[in-house]
């Protein structure tokens, strides 16, 4: 164009005068107020006074959720620290925590709502307003309201805890709509079925601080875990400050096989059978303790004495000897004896375990011999042992419930995948959503969850949600551009945790409760908006009344109305510090052995299995819950009471699961073997492994310390330290294939076929390839995939971009690893995968 | 501030330096560490011990660095090297914690290698204050030694000639591409590692050593008999060739490393001549 | 010589206009109403005589459908997600701490800027404080403030205001919004964000001209 000189000035001036004139139609000043200049030309000084405000609030970045203190400085969020007085963390935040202030500054952050205006796939967006957003989504939604269909609305999360996990079940309840889907069984849901189909609804955590001796069968503390920053940091201090050995089972080298007394390497798919044959020693050796065995149940009979259980658990692990567990696990006989020994004879022993332990074929069962190996020692929610985890009791306000309650059947897997799926069988939503012999949602609604990434086969996960036959109409919530959301019709603007409120919940290691909130360190950027105030604003569209209309306000009552929490002041207590303890709180370990009275109204004696119940409370007559049984009445196990202990009347491991039992510890489960299961726990080798070819490797995937699973990849920070992921393969099996460091190589399941780099290396047993499951990214930033925008003032704009260095950005193994659940559980089988590698 | 006790998140300090928005949490955190410097007319002299047994590897220390003093990517000022040695079955894996090691100098003029290396060192005198008040007279320079044993870096009098970069045996230092040298602005200036001197200076422990949850990471006053590096240098013997990198060098480091197993000489990859490819922090 | 109170506000009401059509086009996706104004004889007028080229379906397509059209290369240059030209000050000011990222460095010193005059956020604004349209608006409020000084013969304060302007684009807006324009005009599909780019390009450099040289007291 021409250069502007007076006269064209003029015409510019005269022509924006008449527009502005008549108006521009715009939706928002940004400006308020009236200039008030100093009137004398005094100098002009903008004030360089920083502001400065700590504010205690919680970390989100993984499960963990540590309290924590941000700094804000004008308004920007410039450091994240631990909280000195939370008693879970002891002031400690992990290296992924404190790179949280990535998530918000993040270039490429989506900050507004994103309407879809090209084909699926085609990355064309249009920003549009949430009124907009929300009529849109109402207009989705109010037709499955008045059909009486609300199961057609699916809402599919990843990661919802505390206020954030109630707000939503509050919000779809209010809706009717019980089509939730979860992330639990690509994480850790075998676990839990285990545990749960033993003591019931409990979690366990490990009392560091006070044990002697740690086992640890596939779980990699030290860099990450569900608790990490509680459990890890005890755990090393203990064993420095106290001397405790940790003996640590593993395929692989991990900073905590590192960092143990010794590693022992382990073959893939083995832990279980290395529990059982160290239970073997223990009961042949008799160094077993019986005082749990009181409260166990191991064999059909509920009345046995203690010599016909010790015989019983004696005659079930009786193949189980460490020269058979040595030849399939390949660690030595001897060292299994050693380190029963050393478990057993301590004073007090964790046994740990986690995704290598669970993440198999039966791997539910394989946590079954994990509890049997700490019950059969005492050391089952006792000082020093393996305790269950207590998390804060919040109480908060509920709205009134939507009078159909309807979900589609496509949460637990396909027909006969999984026995037990308490935890669901997630990685199959979208293939049955694929599949629709057990129906489809219409609105498909997605947070914090990338199916495309998280789960096994995930470029079929990609084409179901790209596919608008098979999902109409797809919402995603997100505060990043990513592998799932690339696909959505909608995309709703999330805050990031430092932008939010929530109460919070996670367990604690000392056995005492903290209770603890987040709150924003800074007003939400953009129009980033809590999916609570976004179900408020659905709500009103739907014409569905909630007790809150702000995500404050739900965490403010909840301050109000949750015991001990409200006494020390409320909200404004917790606005102030954070934190919050019950001082005189002692852990409660050993609560099974609490006598209880069973002199109420209703409550009788079930001979058979020992419980103490009341009839009355299950809705039946005497005579019926006398016929039936304790077992025979549905429902029964909501009226349980008491167990029957030697003759007392104790509370025992109540059946608070969906999982129909007494109070005994059911080592011995009818739950299982009714389903065709082993009922005691024993080792099943996974089928997979008993064809493998002698060129097959195992695949296994693993996590490090400075990522979480999908979250974290455009954090620079993170990304910098850990950006890649070579396969880590044995210099033995690398040899045989002719692979040397840093070679190509081919890895090839069934399924497919990935290239990668190799790592060669002695940190990892022969036969297996490792991969780490960060990376491979598509979308999410140049951080995170390398994809340089073309146009700066994307990521690239960040000037810290041009220092970027790396330009490898790893590989995705979860294209190559097929869906395929634990029949017991439905756990997503992680470890279970077969493929040939070969020089690329 | 040497309260014990954790303190109210209000009473906590907020900190700020030459436009390094640096904030601090409580030192009392961590516990046993005091930073009262000792009750003498002497300066404090700062150390940190590491406790190689403590180190799990985490890299919560160098996220906090880079988030506390806002560094660049391509460069750290605190890094992890792990290394893993041994064959299989035998196979160990350790991790040694590196950072500037703030260096005393020989025991002939006391100058760290860095330091003598500046140009622009001797400059003006300068003063540093005492617990109680006593004033140290000290030579200033773009890289200088402050009376308390901490090196530091004036970016203002920096010309960004590097040779201090050269100089490090350690090679922790490197130029910054955000901050321009203020001797030359046509340059970038050094930085490294200061002990996170905005927070010392107000009572409060540096960042890498409040993140550290296996307490791998102690610092603390040297001339103070009860401080726990004292006693930690004191109890493992730490004063010896053995327990500092690069004794060799005469540089005199003041980061001592608890080390049992004797993982320094294997674990540590000292620079090769001109490149600082060893101080990045990866994990493989 | 007597002065012309009346020439001096119609000037920085002239400049103030400029800059207010100049954030109202940044601010967001163009509305119909503003697509109407700027199809305007006056404006087009102007436009065709500095050869500033909307394109031709701009002024032939329906409005309805120009909406359509310019709300998605809105939202592909300056919203993402993806790849897009983030219309921050701070995002294109190398900070020097390397925080240059949104709400950067620079974010603050221009929030505090505007603040310092009395000005304040609006409560309903959720952009960042340095976005372009801002900035703009900034401009547009300084210079009709001036114009309401020329007009009360107030030279003391009309002058101060213009002191005040030269330093808000001295520190700001020339320092970035060149090379801010210059991306868009790279990155733009349709002749429109280009033609508005190249506009503000060009009265920024007017504007450095023309109110550079110290206004003398």
């Amino acid at each position: 164009m021409k250069k502007l000189n007076r006269r064209n000035f003029m015409k510019l001036a005269a022509g924006s005068s008449c527009a502005m004139a008549a108006g521009l139609g715009l939706n928002q000043k940004a400006l308020a107020g009236s200039i008030k200049l100093q009137e004398g030309g005094r100098d002009f000084s903008p004030t360089t006074k920083k502001e400065l405000q700590a504010i205690p609030t919680a970390c989100w970045q993984c499960v963990t959720r540590d309290a924590m203190i941000g700094y804000v400085e004008d308004g920007r969020v410039v450091k994240l620290e631990g909280h000195p007085d939370s008693i879970r963390t002891l002031g400690k935040l992990c290296a992924k925590g404190q790179a949280g202030i990535n998530h918000v500054y993040f270039p490429d952050r989506i900050l507004y709502p994103m309407l879809r205006a090209g084909k699926r796939g085609e990355h064309k967006w249009k920003r549009i307003s949430w009124d907009e957003a929300l009529d849109l989504m109402a207009s989705k939604l109010k037709p499955l309201l008045y059909a009486g269909t609300p199961e057609l609305f699916m809402y599919q999360y990843g990661r919802h805890k505390g206020s954030q996990s109630s707000i939503m079940h509050d919000f779809m309840d209010a809706f009717g709509s019980q089509t939730i889907g979860t992330h639990t069984s690509v994480c850790e849901g075998p676990k839990w079925v285990g545990q749960e189909s033993l003591w019931g609804g409990m979690y366990d955590n490990w009392d560091y601080d006070h044990t002697d001796f740690v086992v640890n069968f596939g779980s990699n503390q030290f860099e990450t875990h569900t608790n990490h920053i509680p459990t890890s940091q005890r755990l090393i201090r203990a064993m420095v400050e106290r001397n405790v050995p940790l003996y640590t089972f593993d395929v692989r080298l991990s900073n905590t096989a590192a960092k143990s007394t010794e590693w022992i390497p382990i073959n893939v798919g083995m832990d279980g059978l290395v529990m059982l044959s160290m239970v073997n020693v223990i009961m042949n050796e008799g160094i077993f303790r019986k005082d749990h065995l009181k409260y166990m149940r191991v064999s059909p009979d509920y009345h046995a004495t203690e010599s016909e259980k010790i015989a019983a658990i004696k005659e079930h692990v009786a193949k189980f000897t460490p020269e058979y567990a040595a030849k399939e696990s390949g660690v030595p006989a001897e060292k299994i004896r050693q380190i029963a020994r050393g478990y057993a004879k301590a004073k007090s022993a964790c046994l740990i375990g986690y995704r290598g332990t669970v993440m198999h074929y039966h791997g539910a069962d394989q946590e079954r011999a994990a509890m049997l190996l700490s019950a059969i020692t005492n050391n089952l929610d006792r000082k020093g042992g393996r305790i269950m985890g207590v998390g804060a009791g919040w109480k908060h306000p509920h709205s009134p419930k939507a009078k159909i309650q309807k979900g589609l059947d496509i949460v637990n897997g396909f027909p006969g995948e999984a026995a037990f799926p308490t935890h669901q069988c997630s990685q199959q939503n979208l293939p049955m959503i694929k599949d629709g012999q057990n129906g489809r949602p219409k609105v498909y609604w997605s947070s914090c969850n990338n199916q495309a990434f998280i789960n096994g086969n995930n470029i079929e996960a990609e084409a179901v949600l790209k596919d608008e036959s098979l999902i109409p109409f797809y919402v995603n919530t997100n505060i990043v551009y990513d592998e799932s959301s690339q696909y959505a019709d909608l995309i709703l603007p999330d805050v990031t945790y430092l932008e939010r409120w929530d109460y919070e919940d996670m367990v604690s290691p000392t056995g005492v409760a903290e209770y603890y909130i987040r709150q924003p360190l800074i007003k939400p950027l953009g129009e980033a908006r809590d999916q609570g105030e976004v179900f408020s604003g659905l709500a009103k569209r739907l014409g569905i009344k909630l007790a809150y209309t702000t995500k404050e306000e739900y965490v403010r009552q909840s301050c109000e109305m949750t015991p001990g929490v409200k006494e020390a002041g409320g909200f404004e207590y917790m606005k102030k510090h954070g934190v919050w303890h019950d001082k005189d709180a002692k852990p409660n370990h050993g609560f099974y052995e609490a006598k209880v009275d069973v002199s109420g109204d209703g409550i009788i004696l079930d001979e058979k299995t020992g419980v103490y119940w009341n009839y009355k409370k299950a809705g039946v007559t005497e005579a019926e819950a006398r016929s039936k049984g304790f077992l025979g009445v549905e429902g029964a196990k909501n009226a349980y009471v008491a167990q029957d202990i030697e003759g007392t009347p104790r509370k025992a491991y109540p059946p608070n699961t969906s999982f129909v039992k007494s109070g005994l510890l059911d080592f011995y489960s009818d739950n299982f073997a009714s389903k065709g299961f082993p009922a005691f726990p024993t080792y099943t080798p996974v089928p997979e492994h008993q064809k493998m070819g002698k060129d097959d490797l195992h695949l296994t995937t693993y996590k490090v310390a400075v990522h979480t699973h999908s979250r974290t990849a455009h954090c620079k920070w993170l990304s910098e330290i850990k950006h890649d992921n070579p396969a880590w393969i044995n210099s033995k099996t690398a040899a045989e294939r002719g692979i040397k460091e840093g070679d190509r190589i081919k890895v090839a399941s069934d399924l497919g076929e990935i290239t990668t780099t190799a790592h060669v290396t002695e940190g990892i047993i022969p036969g297996i390839i490792a991969i780490s499951h960060h990376f491979g990214r598509q979308q999410s930033g140049i951080y995170g995939s390398g994809k340089s925008s073309p146009t700066p003032g994307g990521a690239a704009a960040d000037p810290d971009a041009n220092n970027k260095w790396w330009d490898k950005h790893g590989i995705h193994p979860n294209s190559i690893i097929p869906n395929s659940s634990d029949p017991i559980s439905g756990g997503q089988r992680w470890m279970d995968t077969v493929v040939r590698v070969v020089k690329a | 501030m040497s309260d014990k006790k954790a303190p109210d998140v209000s009473r906590r300090k907020f900190l700020t330096d030459a436009g390094v928005a640096a904030v601090g949490a409580a030192a009392a955190a961590t516990p046993g560490v005091s930073l009262q410097a000792a009750e003498s007319k002497k300066a404090p002299r700062w150390a940190m011990v590491m406790d190689l047994r403590r180190c799990i590897g985490c890299r919560a220390c160098t996220v906090a660095c880079k988030s506390e003093n806002r560094v660049s990517l391509g460069r750290f000022r605190a890094v992890i090297q792990e290394k893993t040695t041994g064959t299989f079955p035998n196979t160990k894996k350790a991790f040694l914690p590196l950072m500037c090691n703030h260096c005393e100098g020989n025991k002939k003029d006391g100058v760290p290698p860095c330091v003598k290396a500046c140009p622009e060192y001797p400059g003006a005198r300068a003063k540093f204050k005492t617990a109680d008040g006593k004033t140290i007279r000290y030579r200033s320079g773009a890289t200088y030694k402050r009376p308390d044993g901490l090196i530091l870096i004036d970016k203002e009098k920096c010309i960004g000639c590097g040779k201090c970069i050269d100089a490090c045996p350690y090679g922790v230092r490197s130029f910054d591409p955000f901050v321009k040298a203020g001797g030359d602005p046509s340059k970038q200036a050094a930085d490294k590692c200061d002990m996170c001197a905005h927070r010392v200076d107000n009572g409060v422990e540096p960042s890498c050593v409040n993140t550290c949850q296996g307490r791998a990471r102690i610092f603390g006053d040297l001339n103070d008999p009860d401080s726990q590096v004292s006693k930690l240098v004191k109890e493992h013997n730490l004063a010896t060739p053995e327990n500092v990198l690069l004794h060799e060098k005469d540089t005199n480091p003041h980061v001592f490393y608890i080390d049992p197993d004797n993982l320094l000489k294997t674990l540590y990859t000292q620079r090769k001549k001109g490149k600082l490819d060893h101080f990045v922090d990866q994990i493989v | 010589m007597e002065t012309d109170w009346k020439a001096l506000a119609d000037s920085a009401k002239s400049r103030s206009d400029i800059y207010g059509l100049l954030s109202a086009v940044f601010r967001e996706e163009p509305t119909e109403t503003l697509i109407r104004q700027m199809k305007g004889p006056q404006l087009l007028g102007a436009f065709t005589s500095l050869g500033v080229k909307l394109g031709e379906r701009f002024y032939t397509d329906p409005e309805s459908e120009v909406v359509e059209q310019l709300a998605i290369e809105y939202s592909r240059l300056f919203i993402g997600p993806g790849p897009h030209i983030s219309p921050h000050e701070s995002i294109f000011i190398d900070a020097e701490h390397g925080e240059a990222g949104l709400w950067g460095v620079q974010t603050v010193e221009v929030k505090k800027f505007i603040e310092t005059t009395g000005l304040d956020y609006d409560s309903g604004f959720c952009g960042v404080p340095d976005h372009v349209s801002v900035e703009l608006e900034f401009m547009q409020k300084l210079s009709e403030w001036e114009a309401d000084k020329w007009l009360q013969e107030d030279r003391k304060s009309a002058e101060y205001c213009l002191t005040v302007q030269r330093m808000f684009l001295e520190k700001h807006l020339l320092c970035w919004l060149a090379r801010f324009c210059d991306e868009v005009m790279d990155q733009a599909q349709l002749p429109f964000y280009r033609a508005i780019a190249d506009l503000t390009k060009t009265y920024m450099e007017y504007e450095r001209e023309s109110i550079a040289p110290p206004v003398s007291a």
